[in-house]
């Protein structure tokens, strides 16, 4: 106990220059993260213009929020839907183009790169390009589409029932070789032989893709199902660019409003900054508990 | 750990040769082409898009509208770039404003594409720089709490960033620093992710090589810059195409950090193109700016393909 009077200073001696070596990234972390987030969790209690001092209000915001506000449920509502639907649809479709062009060969390689190609491409110009693609007019490239199969030109972004669908579209079409090039990566790492042994009891494709396959790729898929629904979860860009109005974020009759988009429409189109950090507390609890599932689930096949 | 954390990237390179080939109608059996079939016709929906884009890109301003589309450009031209026959004072239907003629800025589109440049530079650079310092200290110095820091940066990558979006931009407006470079960069720099990386490839470095240096006398900053980085260079390398790639296309903190048109990053700048240029005439020049959105960046993902490999192979998904 007697150097304990001595170790502060000797402390310092040892690991200054430790110390000094974290603190450009523990400062800015604590800076723009730690101290942001526990902001945020303050300013979702108060009301809060921007410019006057935040005014306290207890729980209000949140009691407006999911008892009183038809638009964030709404925008729930659409949330949900569409984050099922895109990651559902995606990962089947990532499944089976792993499985179709796995190889080594340069058509497989042609594919996958064909696949990708959207991962890398700026996001807001392949909104802008869905837009221009979902031009109302005959000219534009799906209502040409259309009248070839005998059908007439639709008002693609202006009907309500169809948002939802087209941007689930836009999704599955811009993320599904992400999942495959992770699905591509899981199906390499399965020993060639467990085919072999699978093939010598006689066990057909169908049998091997089922018995070996898929409980191998267990891991990979709980990985791209929940990425995929904390990315979808958080879906802004698409809104924003191909479905708002003038003077509405979320397209028309709030077919396509979210609850990113619903956030930065309360936030810094209104200004009510306390509102729109409720909001972004809602997405944390949501997000915080899909991570929670993709840990417990995963420690569960550790230990399996 | 089973499986990654949720926030780590996993890139990977698409067109990587993998060990073997599985199973499922393998091979190039008339058996197997027919189960693929599906997905040769989904391949015709991926490259339609992109070649729509570039053919709108190519149509002057009066083949825009045209029913039914041409599908090849009849009169090709590079005018959605830059127009001469444009004129602000003669109003020409046939004639509109190319992308670098749409903003009044010095150097027009030209002036984002170089903004874009210095940040996506900035942030990858900087926040390389502080994350494998910091991993080295976590991962080769005994100092005490570290595996706290380490915890809580970990636990960190759970949060979705959109929840520090207005306690952000009250700090940024409170700096002063709206509108400005280092709105967008420094509140960038540590990135949680890239530290979890980088610690975890360190883990794999023996400690003998940094003893060793020790004992030389080298100093903590030299080991750092002259061992550990080059140690670092193929994690490194995997981290700074996830971020470029990441950074070039950030959206949401630059439309709301962003007031005027010059401090614009290139999506920005496309973002409002598409809110004052509704019709049809003006797609073509929007498609050319998407077309310079998105070149670099697939020119840089061909270029460096293969080190993104690395980063699948070395991030949680394995294990």
């Amino acid at each position: 106990m007697a150097t304990h009077a001595a170790a502060p200073r000797q402390r310092w001696r040892r690991y200054g220059t430790s110390y000094l070596m974290l603190l450009p990234f523990l400062g800015l972390f604590a800076g723009f993260l730690v101290w942001p987030l526990a902001n945020s969790l303050y300013l979702s209690f108060t009301k809060f213009d921007g410019v006057n001092a935040p005014e306290f209000e207890g729980l209000e915001n949140f009691r407006r929020l999911l008892f009183d506000d038809d638009r964030f449920r709404h925008a729930l509502g659409n949330t949900f839907l569409y984050v099922v639907a895109s990651v559902g649809i995606g990962t089947l479709l990532s499944l089976g183009l792993a499985l179709a062009f796995s190889g080594s060969s340069w058509p497989h390689r042609i594919m996958r790169t064909i696949f990708f190609l959207p991962s890398v491409t700026s996001s807001i110009a392949l909104m802008l390009l869905w837009k221009w693609i979902f031009n109302p007019g005959d000219f534009g490239l799906a209502n040409t589409v259309m009248t070839w199969f005998g059908g007439r030109a639709v008002e693609w972004l202006a009907t309500p029932g169809l948002t939802i669908p087209i941007l689930v579209l836009m999704s599955v079409w811009g993320g599904m070789g992400y999942g495959m090039v992770l699905y591509v990566a899981g199906l390499n790492t399965i020993p060639q032989e467990y085919y072999e042994a699978a093939r010598i009891d006689g066990a057909t494709s169908w049998q091997q893709f089922r018995r070996v396959t898929l409980p191998l790729l267990r891991p990979v898929t709980t990985y791209v199902v929940v990425t995929g629904l904390i990315g979808a979860f958080q879906v802004f860009e698409a809104v924003y660019i191909v479905f708002r109005g003038t003077n509405n974020i979320g397209g028309v009759l709030d077919s396509g409003l979210m609850i990113v988009p619903y956030l930065y429409d309360q936030g810094f189109t209104h200004f009510k900054l306390g509102y729109a950090s409720a909001i972004a507390w809602v997405l944390f609890l949501i997000i915080f508990a899909l991570s929670m599932v993709n840990l417990r689930i995963g420690r569960a096949l550790k230990e399996l | 750990m089973a499986v990654a954390p949720t926030t780590t990237p996993l890139v990977a390179d698409p067109a990587a040769a993998p060990r073997q080939a599985p199973a499922a109608g393998s091979g190039a059996t008339w058996r197997g082409h027919l189960l693929r079939l599906p997905f040769y016709l989904l391949s015709l929906t991926m490259i339609a898009p992109f070649y729509w884009m570039l053919i709108t890109v190519f149509k002057p301003v009066t083949e825009l509208n045209r029913q039914p589309p041409s599908f090849v450009p009849e009169h090709p031209t590079l005018s959605n770039f830059y127009d001469p026959g444009y004129s602000p004072t003669q109003v020409n239907p046939g004639h509109l404003q190319g992308i670098f003629q749409r903003f009044q800025v010095d150097f027009g589109f030209g002036r984002f594409m170089f903004n874009s440049l210095v940040i996506t530079v900035a942030i990858t650079v900087g926040s390389l720089l502080i994350a494998s310092l910091a991993a080295y200290v976590i991962t080769k110095h005994r100092v005490p709490g570290r595996r706290l820091i380490f915890l809580l940066i970990v636990a960190s990558m759970m949060v979705p960033w959109q929840t520090t979006l207005v306690p952000n931009y009250v700090i940024m407006r409170n700096l002063g620093w709206l509108d400005t470079y280092q709105g967008y960069i420094v509140p960038a720099l540590a990135k949680a992710f890239v530290l979890f990386f980088l610690v975890q490839f360190l883990h794999s470095v023996p400690d003998e090589l940094i003893q060793a240096a020790r004992v030389d006398g080298a100093g903590e900053w030299r080991i750092w810059w002259q061992i550990v980085l080059p140690l670092l260079r193929p994690a490194l390398a995997a981290m700074s195409i996830f971020i470029v790639l990441a950074e070039w296309n950030n959206f949401l903190w630059p439309l709301i950090i962003v007031q005027s048109d010059e401090m614009a990053n290139i999506p920005v700048a496309l973002a409002r193109l598409n809110t004052y240029f509704g019709g049809a005439q003006h797609q073509g020049a929007i498609m050319a700016g998407g077309l310079l959105a998105s070149l670099p960046s697939i020119a840089f993902f061909l270029a460096f393909q293969r080190y993104f490999t690395r980063g699948i192979v070395l991030s949680g998904l394995k294990g």
